[in-house]
């Protein structure tokens, strides 16, 4: 009994030292994970300050081709300007309430952008006007960024929060980083969620995106 | 008991791989990287393949800047901006942090073409000129089911473009502008330093105990078995990484 005892007593002490020296190891992960996840917000408020720095020029093209598409050219300044009043500095990223009243102010800026975008399809002067083509590609390549920015940030603020709730990194959040709060997150755009779903019943399993 | 011990060990070391290792996104599979045109879709026939490789190794060899051609024979219901910007992020396109990286993506079967520009290259290579090489060189082909003379179109315009000296300047203030800091130990190398650690902690049990014990070796053992297959491929990313900078186009 003596000598088993004896024989397991260094696995007793690796089973001890492993998460030590895992804790100790992973003292400076949360804020690098902080400092992350912020430069991924960084970017996606560069990226919608450039949509908003591209709008008024691609309101004064339209309008000059679409002068009875008031209301659209109207709705769209009006978003913009709602949008950039929102103040956001860095305790928004973990204000739920803050968060949610940027994004939805964002994502109704998107939704009546594209709605102008779509209405322009039915001026043809207008769609072979060289300035509005060029402001259009601009607009969709930022929209494209925005997407891939939010989704980037995503991750980061994921990793981030699971620092923050597994451990090791929960015995720091604890300690001495208890001033770091999980991050909020930008959610399906709520356009997405409404699309309407027809589903009939099926024997074929469902597809899969990855095959 | 030793075998026990291992057995022990073991466990516990997958545990700690586990809960270092990130779940990974849903993401599309993507082919091979097996040169500069990859031609995945079979549209391009083999010698305007090997001349556009060479014409894309010039342009590699003369300004870093890489850039590459590729087809895709199915987007996996993906949109080709979301697969576009994960395949250049995947094949590591362009020079790791000045991100100098293109890739010309041809989906045929979907009808889709986009230019995918490295976050570096933006400045260069702007979504507007993108969307305008796509709109007057590439797409104009395409409709016409030219889709190997639509390709090379583009390639033209884009190495063109890349080649510039005059831009040169503007590039590299940008680089280094997006050029993100200093490297942080990631998380392969936290687990590297966390295993050599063990492994001394080991060493010292050993020693106090007067034990040897075959688990002292076991740490090696698990470092070597990630350097297998070495990748003989005469190209490779270097490391560089997109953000959904560019222009798509549809036909």
């Amino acid at each position: 009994m003596n000598k088993l005892l004896k024989q397991l007593l260094p696995i007793i002490g690796i089973l001890v030292l492993i998460p030590v020296v895992m804790a100790i190891f992973s003292v400076n992960t949360i804020p690098a994970k902080e400092e992350r996840a912020k430069a991924a917000w960084a970017d996606v408020q560069s990226q919608y300050q450039r949509r908003a720095d591209l709008i008024p020029n691609l309101v004064a093209t339209v309008s000059g081709y679409a002068q009875q598409e008031k209301d659209v050219l109207v709705a769209v300044t009006q978003a913009r300007a709602s949008a950039t009043q929102i103040k956001v500095d860095l305790s928004t990223l973990t204000d739920p309430a803050a968060f949610e009243k940027y994004r939805a102010a964002q994502d109704q800026l998107s939704g009546v952008l594209g709605r102008l975008l779509a209405i322009s399809e039915n001026y043809p002067d207008l769609k072979s006007n060289q300035n509005f083509l060029t402001l259009q590609s601009q607009l969709e390549g930022t929209e494209n960024r925005i997407g891939v920015a939010r989704r980037d940030f995503n991750e980061a603020v994921r990793v981030y929060n699971t620092e923050l709730r597994t451990f090791p990194g929960v015995i720091w959040a604890a300690t001495i980083y208890g001033s770091s709060k999980p991050m909020q997150l930008f959610e399906a755009a709520t356009t997405a969620q409404e699309a309407p779903k027809v589903e009939f019943p099926s024997t074929a399993p469902p597809s899969d995106k990855t095959p | 008991m030793s075998m026990l011990a291992a057995r022990w060990f073991g466990s516990l070391a997958f545990g700690f791989a586990l809960a270092i290792s990130l779940p990974a996104e849903a993401a599309p599979t993507f082919p091979a990287l097996t040169g500069r045109v990859v031609d995945q879709a079979d549209v391009i026939p083999a010698q305007v393949e090997n001349e556009l490789s060479a014409r894309l190794e010039g342009l590699e060899a003369s300004t870093s800047r890489q850039l590459v051609i590729v087809t895709i024979a199915s987007l996996q219901g993906y949109e080709i901006e979301d697969y576009g910007y994960q395949l250049g992020r995947a094949w590591g396109i362009g020079e790791a942090r000045k991100d100098t990286g293109i890739l010309f993506i041809v989906a045929p079967n979907e009808r889709r073409v986009r230019i995918e520009v490295g976050y570096g290259l933006q400045p260069v290579l702007t979504d507007a000129l993108s969307n305008a090489i796509l709109r007057e060189e590439v797409l104009p082909s395409l409709r016409d089911g030219e889709t190997a003379a639509g390709i090379v179109a583009g390639a033209d315009a884009l190495i063109e473009q890349l080649s510039l000296p005059a831009d040169e300047a503007l590039a590299r203030a940008r680089a280094v502008e997006t050029a993100s800091g200093e490297a942080k130990p990631d998380s392969l190398s936290l687990f590297i330093i966390g295993l050599v650690a063990v492994w001394i902690v080991l060493g010292l049990i050993g020693a106090i105990t007067g034990r040897r014990t075959d688990i002292w070796f076991w740490p090696l053992f698990f470092l070597m078995r990630g350097r297998r297959g070495g990748e003989k491929d005469p190209f490779r990313g270097r490391g560089g990484s997109f953000g959904g900078g560019g222009a798509s186009g549809r036909w």
